[in-house]
């Protein structure tokens, strides 16, 4: 045993030597390193799951904003249709009731014509009577001329004429 | 390209100079000599020492070398050829002296004890210094440092399962990188010139390999079998003798039984033979590897133990692999459900 160099002493001080190495590596750099090891790889686990997540999050909302796209256009093309519909209605209804106010206007024209002549007509009637009776009454305080008497006439009926001109005007 | 071309030349003249020192340690080494018919070469004779030499404390050492205790200082070793002849003689005898191993008893600290404990501070600072800043997202060495420690791991649990894999961990990375710091460090020129010296030559060198030292490979052994024992038992209580003690069918009086006792005396014994062939096994490594590093420095100078070296560093890891595999494979065999 001596001859191959076993010497006890040394023996020990190599297995304290291991021992303390093995406690101080495990302390200050296995158990730390581990752990780190470990953590980064649940990191990197933790990442993987949020981009697939991610990915999986920003599939679905692509789909929700090209169904809102989608629908914003079908309610646009709505509006539109309705908008054009409802300005179609307006410009008849819009014709429609100009077309019926100028009418009524022309309606309301024709009734006052209507009157207006009816009442001249009345009063030439009046005025014609009155202006008969004028005559007559000089017709009896002067001679019975027969020419005068044609001048009257015709002089009243000028009268009259004019005065009943002047109604239909 | 300008650059290509330099860098060619470059390596062309970096290898025209290997082969002229190839060259020139062939015939200045103790081959070229003795067919040259020059004499005995311009490298002493090394001194091969099976056993670690004591350096400290001083009185050992002086005792161990034969030295007187005013001379010893460490110093680098001067070729002094006048005291080389001089003191042949007084060799012879003194070679006796400090080739004899300490008692076995005796404590004193050894140049392999010396060059353990080097290795194992640049082991602590190594990975203390790379798990220091314990970032999530790591700089380089921190890298380095976490990917050895993953790979450790990751073999540890191919062999045991995960679970155990990390339970083992520990002790078998201590040996792997214990082991490996040991031999690739010894590789450091230091090693090999910083010595106690007589006569202006190294009688022991102040740094040793560690393996080198039947002791640290014995320590190695006793640990590696001391966990695979502790975690047999751990894992199968008192049940885990019945593979070495089978006598079961035996006290039964079948015939089977003796065969059966036979097996488990064989697993007995050679659960303790692990022992033994654990340590010489990289004993016998670590120090060939010594003796052929300082043999080719004496037959070829200067070059061609480069060659070596390379097979040193493949020599330190493939031992270092071995000695923390076998640990696992032992540990997966004891810790595994046993078949009766």
């Amino acid at each position: 045993m001596t001859e191959l160099g076993i010497n006890l002493p040394s023996l020990i001080a190599y297995l304290l030597n291991f021992l303390i190495l093995l406690g101080i590596l495990y302390l200050l750099a296995y158990k730390p390193i581990i752990r780190l090891l470990d953590q980064r790889a649940e990191r990197i686990r933790e990442s993987l799951a949020a981009a697939d997540q991610a990915r999986q999050e920003a599939t679905s909302a692509r789909e929700a904003i090209e169904e809102q796209i989608n629908e914003a256009r079908r309610e646009g093309q709505r509006l539109l249709d309705q908008a054009r519909e409802a300005s179609d209605r307006f410009r008849s209804e819009e014709m429609d009731r100009a077309r019926g106010e100028a009418e009524a206007f022309i309606e309301r024209a024709h009734t006052d014509i209507q009157r207006e002549r009816d009442a001249a007509i009345q009063e030439v009637r009046a005025n014609f009577g009155e202006l008969a009776i004028t005559a007559a009454e000089r017709v009896i305080r002067r001679s019975l001329d027969r020419q005068a008497h044609q001048e009257l006439i015709s002089q009243v009926l000028e009268e009259g004429g004019s005065a009943s001109g002047n109604g239909r005007a | 390209m300008p650059s290509g071309s330099a860098a060619r030349n470059l390596f062309v003249l970096a290898g025209l100079g290997l082969l002229a020192l190839l060259l020139a340690g062939a015939v200045m080494g103790v081959i070229g000599q003795k067919i040259l018919g020059l004499g005995d070469g311009y490298v002493p004779r090394p001194e091969i020492h099976l056993p670690p030499q004591p350096v400290f404390p001083a009185s050992v050492r002086d005792r161990h070398l034969g030295l007187t205790p005013a001379k010893d200082h460490v110093e680098e070793p001067q070729k002094d050829a006048d005291h080389k002849e001089g003191t042949a003689a007084k060799e012879a005898q003194e070679g006796e002296a400090h080739s004899t191993p300490l008692p076995i008893m005796q404590f004193a600290v050894t140049n392999t004890l010396l060059s353990a404990w080097f290795a194992t501070v640049m082991l602590v600072l190594f990975f203390v210094l790379g798990s220091r800043k314990k970032s999530l997202v790591p700089g380089r060495f921190q890298s380095l440092v976490e990917t050895l420690i993953e790979a450790a791991l990751n073999f540890c649990g191919s062999v045991l399962g995960p679970e155990m894999g990390r339970k083992a961990f520990p002790v078998v990375a201590t040996i792997f990188f214990f082991v490996l710091f040991n031999a690739w460090l010894a590789l450091l020129p230091f090693y090999q010139f910083l010595g106690f010296t007589k006569d202006g030559e190294i009688k022991a060198h102040l740094l040793r390999s560690a393996g080198t030292d039947l002791n640290f490979p014995l320590a190695l052994a006793l640990i590696s079998f001391v966990f695979v024992e502790y975690w047999g038992i751990r894992s199968h209580g008192l049940g885990y003798f019945k593979k070495f003690f089978a006598i079961g069918g035996l006290l039964r009086l079948r015939p089977s039984g003796l065969i059966d006792a036979f097996v488990g005396f064989l697993e007995l014994i050679s659960e303790f033979v692990r022992i033994v062939s654990f340590t010489f096994r990289l004993f016998g490594n670590m120090t060939a590897g010594e003796i052929l590093v300082v043999m080719i420095t004496f037959l070829v100078p200067f070059v061609a133990v480069e060659f070596v070296f390379g097979l040193e560093l493949l020599v330190g890891l493939i031992q270092a692999v071995i000695f923390a595999s076998l640990t696992l494979v032992f540990l997966s065999v004891a810790v595994s459900h046993q078949e009766h």
